[in-house]
C-alpha cells in the first residue's frame, strides 16, 4: 500500500503493507522517499462475516486468504476467483488487499527509473505518444495506463466500500478517482491508510465469474479482465454487473452493457446486445484497438457461462 | 522483535527499512542457494519458506521476517535429501540449475501439503503447474519438473536410497550448493556498476568522476568509452565505478558528470531505412557488434543498411527472372509473402557477471561465460597480459544461449575496476541491463518467393532478409535457405539495418528459427496449392538422408495421420496440426583437447570447456565411463577453468562434437598405459577389470586433441561447404581460420509435428503437443539430450507466441526490460512433448554424434505457425503471435 506524501525535499513518503509492489520500485529507484510500515491492528488483519452475509475484510488481509476463505468463496465468488487469479502464489501469500488497491501503475514508462511519466512528476505521458501496447481503450485522462488493481475491479462489481484511517464508506470510484488526474494512482490523501473493505450482502441467487485475457496460461498482468455478477430468475436477467480492468485508468463498470441486460430475457440475443454495448464510449489508442475485441470476447465468454 | 530464525539459527535482522530478505540471506548470511533474478517477484528464483509458506524473498522486506522462521534451500534436505530433490535429480528436472533452488522450495511445500491432505493421490499437470506458476525456467526444464513433482507426490522417492541422476552435478544444484559467478565473494570485494547512456545517440564531450570519487566507500571509477567517444544506444556503457556496496556504487554513478553532445537518433529498422536518415556508423563501422557466431565477411554498406550478403545464392538472376515471369503470369504456384519475427532476448537467469581479482600480475576472473578458454585469450590480448597469468573460472553457469560467448562489458569493467581499486571487484548486471543491453536475436523482415513447377518440383526460391540489428551487424538468415530443399535457382540475400538500439548477439541457432518461419510456411503453402501432404512434399523436395528418415517417422505419427481436415474447423476453439523441418550446421572446434588422468586410483577427465546447463560435464563423464565400464559418477570431471587443457566454447552446438572424439582417443591411450603400468592384473573373471586396474595404477595422465573427421562419408551425407561450391569453401576456410570453428559434413536435423488450439474469441494460442524427431547421431548423454530438446521446444514456443521486445521508437528505450513485460513461457504453457531420436547419420565423426542445442529449436515456431494455419485457415505472418495479432489475423481472414 503506498500513498505518496509529499514532503519538503520533493521526495514522497510511502506506506508499506506487504511490499510486493513497493520493493521493486525501491530497488529500481523509482521510489526514493521514506517508508512507513503500516502497523497491523486486529481490525486490519481479519475477515468478519455477519449473519446477513455482509463481510468486512481488513486491509492487511492477504490476497491468498481472500482466495481461499470458504465464506468469501460462497458469498462473493467473483472476488475469490479474482484474488486466486492475480499474480503468482508467492505474491498472493504476501500481498494485501489494501496494498492491491493502492498499488502503483505497471506502465513500463513509470517503472523505468529514467523515462518521463506523469506519475513521476513529469509533464507528459510518454506512453501516449510512444509505445502503449498495453494501454487503455477508455481514454479518460492524460495517463493511458490501465489501473493495475484486480481487486478494485472485483470490489467495484460488488459495490464494496472502503474505510481509511480518515474517511469511511468510500466507493471504489471515490478511492481511485475518475481517471482525470494522470499524476496519481488513487485519491488517497498523503499518509492516508486504507483500513478495511466492506462488502454488502450478496443478492439472492446470484452467480459470479472472473476471467482475464492474457497471452500465456497464467501469471501475467491482464490485457483485459472482467468480474461479472448475474441474477437470472424466471428466464430473465434481474441483475447484471460487469466490472472491467485493463481498459481504463480506473476499473470501469460497463454501464451501457448492464443497462442493455436489465430485465431482458436470458437469451442469445440479449448476450449479443450486452456484448455490443460493452465497448460503448470506448476510444482506443493507436495500438490498443485489439482490447475492444478482447473486452467483447470476455463479456461474451462470461455471459454465456452465467446464462448457461 | 528484530530476530529471525534462518534454517533454525536465530539471527538479528538489519535495521534498514529497504533491506529485502534476499539481501540478508545472500549477502549477510552467505546462503547463496536462493538467487536474485528478476527482482520483481516474477521468476521465483529467490523463493524461500517463511513460516513454511513459499514467498519471493526479493520483494519481502527483511523486517517482515521478524519473529518468524525462514528456511532456504540450504535448510531443505540438509541431512537427507527431500523426496522432491531426489525426484528432480532422477528425472533431470533441471539444466543450468539457476532456477532450481526456487523450484525445489516451492515444490517441497506443495508436496508436503499435498500428501498431508491427499495422501497417495497424484496431482495433475494442471495442479502442479498452478502451484509452480510463480517460477520461470529459461532452459525450459518444465516437462521434467512436472513429472518430478508428480512422482515425488506419488511416493516414488520416499525410500532412503542414494539419489541418482543422469546429470553428474545434479546433487549440488538441487541442494543449492552449486556456486555460480554471482555467488563468488572474496575478502574486501567491491561492487562494480556500469554507468550507461541515457541518450540513444550522442558524443561524450566530457566525463568527470571527481564528485563520484569523493563519495565515501567509492574505490574506483573508469571510462568505458570507445575511441570515437560516441554512444549509439540507450544504455551503452560510458563508465563504471566500484564501491563498498551496490547502493554506494549507484550513488556514485548518479554523481558522474557527463556532457553529451546529442546527435540525431535513428531508432528501428523503418526509420533507419528512410533515405533521409542520418548514418549511424559513418566512418566507424568496425565498432558495430556481431549478431552471429561466425566472423562478419566483408560486405558493402549503403548508409544504415549493410548488404546484400548473397554469397550463398545459386543462379540468382535466373531465380529473379523466373519469379518475375510467374508473378506476371499470375502463376498460382508462386507464393510470395512478407514474414516478420520479433527480437528474442536470451534472458539467462544468471545475469552477465564477472568477479576479477589481481594477485600481483596474475589475474583470476570468475565469469558467467560460455567460453572459458577463448575468454582467457581475449582478456590477455585486451589487457596486454601474459596468457599464462590469466585464469578464467566458470564452475557453474546459469544459462547463456549465445549471449555469453565473448568478452563482455561486465568482464571488462570488473577487470579494469579491480586494477584501479587494487581489490577484487564484482560486476553483476541487473535485470534491466540484462533485458536491454545484453544481446538479443534481432527481429527480421523476410520477403520470400517460392515457385514450384507444374510437376510439383521446387523451381526457384527467393529470400531477402532484413535484420533489425541495432548497433550490430551480421544477421544471417537468408543464406541458411541454401542448404535445404535444393532448387534450380536461389536468390538469397541478407541485410543488416543498423540503428540506435542495443546490439544483437548470437542466440541459439541465430538465423535458423526466422529462416524456418518464412521458408517452412512457404513450403506449407506450396503443399496446399499442390494439394499434396506437407510431409510428402518435403520428402520429394528434401534429399537429406537424416531428414528423410525423420519424415518417415513423422508420417507414422497418429497425430499427423488422424489430423482433421481444415474444412471441419468451426466454432470458438479450433485445433490444427502443422509440420516443419529444420537443420543446423555441424560445427566443431579444432584444437580442443581432453586430458585423462589417473589420480589416487580414480579417473579424472579434464578440459577447459564449461557447462552452461547443456550437460558437457555429463557428456565427458558418460563417454569415459562407458569406455572403462564404470558408472559416470566414478569419473571425476574438471571443466570450467581456463588453466585446464584447451577446450571448446559452448556455442554453435559444438561442445559435444569437440569433446567426445578427443575423449575417446585419450581413453584409448589411457587404456594402453594403464595396462602397462598397473601393478597387478585384474582378478580372473572380474566383472570390473578397469575399475580394479585403475585403482591399482600409479598417477599419470594422457591428453588427446580433436582429430579430423573421417573422409569417407555414408551415401547421401555431404559437406555443406561443398554444396555451396567455391564460396562455401572460402567461407569454411575463413570460419576455421578466424573463428576457430570447423564446419563438418552432415546436417543435424529436426522435424516437428505440432498440434495447437486457437481460442478464436480471445486470440489465445495454446500448443497442445509437440512431436520432435531429431537426428544428431549417437547421443553421448541420452537423458540430457532429451532435456535439452524439450527445453529448446519451450523456447521455440516462447519465440512463437509470447516473447517480444518492445522499444520506444523515439527515445530508443527498451521498454520490456523487466520479466513481467518480457514474457518467458511458464510451466503451464508447456505442451506435451514427445521426443524421437534417430541416432544415425554421423558415422564419420568419432563417437558417431554431434551437438543438439540449436537444431532442436529451429523448426518450432514455423511448425506452430503451420498448425495455426491448419486450425484457422489464416497464415501467421508475424511473431510473437500474441492475442492482439491473432485477433487481427482472424478478422482479416474473415474479411477476405
Amino acid at each position: 500500500m503506498s500513498a505518496p506524501m509529499m514532503i519538503a525535499d520533493g521526495k514522497a513518503i510511502e506506506l508499506r503493507a506487504g511490499g510486493t509492489d513497493l520493493s521493486e520500485r525501491r530497488r529500481s529507484g523509482v521510489s526514493r522517499g521514506s517508508l512507513i510500515d503500516i502497523a497491523p491492528t486486529p481490525d486490519m488483519t481479519g475477515i468478519d462475516c455477519s449473519a446477513n452475509g455482509a463481510a468486512r475484510i481488513g486491509a492487511l488481509v492477504t490476497i491468498d486468504r481472500i482466495a481461499n476463505d470458504p465464506r468469501i468463496a460462497a458469498a462473493y465468488p467473483g472476488l475469490a476467483a479474482a484474488a486466486g487469479g492475480l499474480a503468482t502464489p508467492q505474491i498472493r501469500r504476501v500481498a494485501t488487499i489494501g496494498g492491491n488497491l493502492a498499488q502503483h501503475s505497471r506502465c513500463w514508462y513509470y517503472r523505468n527509473p529514467h523515462t518521463a511519466c506523469l506519475k513521476k512528476h513529469g509533464s507528459i505521458c510518454s506512453a501516449r505518444g510512444g509505445n502503449h501496447l498495453y494501454g487503455v481503450i477508455f481514454d479518460l485522462g492524460p495517463c493511458v495506463a490501465p489501473h493495475p488493481s484486480t481487486m478494485a475491479a472485483a470490489l467495484l462489481a460488488y459495490d464494496a466500500r472502503i474505510d481509511t484511517d480518515r474517511r469511511a464508506d468510500l466507493t471504489i470510484a471515490q478511492l481511485l478517482g475518475d481517471g482525470a488526474n494522470g499524476a496519481v494512482d488513487n485519491a488517497l490523501e498523503p499518509g492516508e491508510t486504507i483500513t478495511r473493505v466492506e462488502l454488502p450482502p450478496p443478492t439472492l441467487g446470484e452467480r459470479a465469474l472472473y476471467k482475464r485475457a492474457i497471452s500465456r496460461a497464467s501469471a501475467e498482468w491482464p490485457l483485459v479482465e472482467i468480474v461479472a455478477r448475474a441474477v437470472v430468475a424466471d428466464g430473465s436477467l434481474r441483475l447484471l454487473r460487469l466490472a472491467a480492468g485493463g481498459v481504463a485508468p480506473v476499473p470501469l463498470r460497463l454501464a451501457a452493457a448492464e443497462a442493455a441486460a436489465q430485465g431482458a430475457a436470458a437469451t442469445g440475443a440479449t448476450i449479443a446486445r450486452v456484448v455490443e454495448q460493452s465497448t460503448a464510449g470506448a476510444k482506443p489508442l493507436a495500438m490498443t484497438a485489439y482490447k475492444l475485441d478482447l473486452l467483447k470476447g470476455l463479456v461474451r465468454d462470461l455471459m454465456e457461462r452465467l446464462l448457461a | 522483535m528484530t530476530q529471525c530464525r534462518f534454517n533454525g539459527v536465530s539471527r538479528e535482522l538489519p535495521e534498514s527499512p529497504d533491506a529485502t530478505l534476499i539481501d540478508v540471506i545472500r549477502d549477510r548470511e552467505g546462503l547463496t542457494g536462493a538467487k536474485l533474478v528478476c527482482g520483481a517477484g516474477v521468476c521465483g528464483a529467490c523463493t524461500v519458506l517463511l513460516d513454511g509458506a513459499p514467498v519471493a524473498s526479493c520483494l519481502l522486506p527483511a523486517k517482515a521476517a521478524a519473529g518468524r522462521s525462514v528456511v532456504t534451500i540450504e535448510g531443505i534436505g540438509a541431512g537427507a535429501l527431500h523426496p522432491v530433490q531426489k525426484a528432480f535429480m532422477a528425472l533431470d528436472a533441471l539444466q543450468c540449475g539457476f532456477c532450481t533452488p526456487g523450484f525445489i522450495v516451492e515444490s517441497v511445500a506443495f508436496h508436503d501439503e499435498w500428501r498431508a491432505k491427499k495422501g497417495a493421490a497424484v496431482p495433475t499437470r494442471e495442479e502442479i503447474a498452478a502451484a509452480l506458476s510463480g517460477h520461470l525456467c529459461r532452459c525450459g526444464a518444465y516437462d521434467n519438473i512436472l513429472r518430478a513433482v508428480a512422482e515425488a507426490c506419488a511416493g516414488r522417492f520416499d525410500g532412503g536410497d542414494a539419489a541418482r541422476s543422469p546429470r553428474v552435478e545434479a546433487r549440488d544444484k538441487v541442494a543449492g550448493a552449486a556456486k555460480y559467478t554471482v555467488d563468488i565473494r572474496h575478502d574486501r570485494q567491491f561492487e562494480g556498476v556500469v554507468f550507461r547512456s541515457r541518450i540513444a545517440h550522442a558524443k561524450i564531450e566530457a566525463l568527470d568522476f571527481a564528485e563520484a570519487l569523493a563519495i565515501p566507500g567509492v574505490a574506483a571509477a573508469i571510462s568505458l568509452l570507445g575511441e570515437d567517444r560516441t554512444v549509439r544506444y540507450v544504455g551503452q556503457q560510458i563508465a563504471a565505478v566500484a564501491a563498498a556496496d551496490r547502493e554506494t556504487a549507484l550513488r556514485a554513478c548518479a554523481a558522474i558528470k557527463v556532457q553529451y553532445r546529442e546527435l540525431p537518433p535513428v531508432v528501428g529498422m523503418d526509420a533507419a531505412r528512410m533515405p533521409t536518415a542520418p548514418e549511424i556508423f559513418a566512418g566507424s563501422r568496425k565498432s558495430a557488434g556481431n549478431a552471429s557466431e561466425g566472423m562478419a565477411m566483408p560486405t558493402p554498406w549503403r548508409r544504415n543498411v549493410r548488404g546484400p550478403s548473397s554469397a550463398f545464392s545459386l543462379k540468382a538472376k535466373k531465380a529473379r527472372n523466373w519469379i518475375a515471369a510467374a508473378r506476371e503470369a499470375g502463376d498460382p504456384l508462386l507464393f510470395e509473402a512478407t514474414f516478420r519475427t520479433g527480437a528474442q532476448q536470451h534472458c539467462s537467469l544468471e545475469p552477465h557477471a564477472a568477479v576479477a581479482r589481481f594477485d600481483g600480475d596474475r589475474l583470476t576472473v570468475h565469469v558467467s561465460t560460455q567460453a572459458v578458454f577463448e575468454l582467457k585469450k581475449l582478456i590477455a590480448k585486451r589487457f596486454k597480459l601474459d596468457p599464462s597469468h590469466v585464469r578464467v573460472i566458470a564452475t557453474h553457469v546459469g544459462g547463456g544461449f549465445g549471449s555469453k560467448a565473448t568478452l563482455g562489458i561486465e568482464t571488462v569493467a570488473a577487470i579494469e575496476l579491480a586494477r584501479a581499486a587494487k581489490a577484487p571487484v564484482r560486476v553483476v548486471f541487473d535485470r534491466h541491463e540484462e533485458l536491454s543491453v545484453a544481446g538479443y536475436r534481432p527481429g527480421a523482415e523476410m520477403n520470400i518467393a517460392l515457385l514450384a513447377d507444374r510437376d510439383g518440383r521446387l523451381k526457384a526460391l527467393s529470400l531477402a532478409a532484413h535484420g533489425d540489428t541495432g548497433a550490430s551487424v551480421n544477421s544471417t538468415i537468408a543464406a541458411l535457405a541454401r542448404l535445404i530443399y535444393p532448387a534450380e535457382a536461389k536468390d538469397l540475400s541478407d541485410f543488416d539495418v543498423v540503428s540506435n538500439l542495443p546490439p544483437g548477439a548470437p542466440f541459439r541457432a541465430p538465423g535458423g528459427p526466422p529462416m524456418a518461419f518464412a521458408l517452412e510456411q512457404a513450403v506449407d503453402e506450396a503443399a496446399l496449392r499442390l494439394k499434396t501432404d506437407p510431409i510428402a512434399l518435403r520428402k520429394r523436395w528434401d534429399d537429406n538422408p537424416n531428414r528423410r528418415r525423420l519424415y518417415e517417422w513423422a508420417q507414422g505419427l497418429s497425430a499427423w495421420r488422424n489430423a482433421a481436415p481444415p474444412a471441419s474447423k468451426t466454432g470458438r476453439y479450433r485445433r490444427g496440426v502443422g509440420v516443419a523441418a529444420g537443420y543446423w550446421l555441424y560445427l566443431w572446434q579444432p584444437g580442443s583437447k581432453v586430458q585423462l588422468s589417473v589420480e589416487s586410483g580414480r579417473i579424472v577427465v579434464a578440459s577447459a570447456a564449461q557447462d552452461i546447463g547443456t550437460g558437457s560435464r555429463t557428456v565427458l563423464a558418460n563417454t569415459i565411463a562407458r569406455e572403462f565400464e564404470l558408472e559416470p559418477h566414478e569419473v571425476e570431471v574438471r571443466i570450467g577453468d581456463s588453466s585446464l587443457p584447451e577446450g571448446p566454447g559452448s556455442g554453435g552446438s559444438r561442445t559435444t562434437a569437440s569433446l567426445v572424439p578427443p575423449a575417446l582417443l585419450a581413453a584409448q591411450k589411457l587404456k594402453q598405459a594403464v595396462q602397462q603400468r598397473t601393478r597387478r592384473e585384474p582378478q580372473a573373471g572380474s566383472n570390473a577389470p578397469w575399475r580394479e586396474m585403475i585403482a591399482a595404477c600409479p598417477d599419470f595422465s594422457v591428453s588427446s586433441e580433436r582429430p579430423e573427421d573421417a573422409r569417407t562419408l555414408a551415401p547421401g551425407v555431404r559437406s555443406p561447404l561443398g554444396e555451396v561450391g567455391l564460396m562455401g569453401h572460402i567461407f569454411g576456410w575463413m570460419m576455421r581460420r578466424f573463428s576457430h570453428i570447423a564446419i563438418g559434413a552432415g546436417a543435424p536435423s529436426s522435424v516437428q509435428v505440432v498440434e495447437v488450439e486457437v481460442d478464436t474469441l480471445l486470440g489465445h494460442v495454446r500448443v497442445l503437443e509437440v512431436h520432435t524427431g531429431i537426428a544428431v547421431g549417437k547421443l553421448a548423454a541420452p537423458a540430457l539430450a532429451q532435456s535439452q530438446a524439450s527445453g529448446a521446444i519451450v523456447q521455440g514456443v516462447g519465440y512463437a507466441l509470447y516473447e517480444g521486445r518492445e522499444v520506444d521508437l523515439q527515445t530508443g528505450d527498451v521498454l520490456t526490460a523487466g520479466m513481467e513485460d518480457y514474457r518467458l513461457p511458464g510451466v503451464a504453457d508447456t505442451p506435451l512433448i514427445d521426443l524421437h531420436f534417430d541416432e544415425g547419420g554421423f558415422d564419420h565423426v568419432l563417437g558417431g554424434g554431434v551437438g543438439i542445442g540449436e537444431v532442436a529449436t529451429v523448426p518450432t515456431a514455423a511448425a506452430i505457425a503451420n498448425a495455426v494455419r491448419n486450425a484457422t485457415g489464416v497464415r501467421p505472418k508475424e511473431i510473437p503471435l500474441r492475442p492482439d495479432r491473432m485477433l487481427r489475423l482472424l478478422s482479416e481472414g474473415a474479411r477476405t
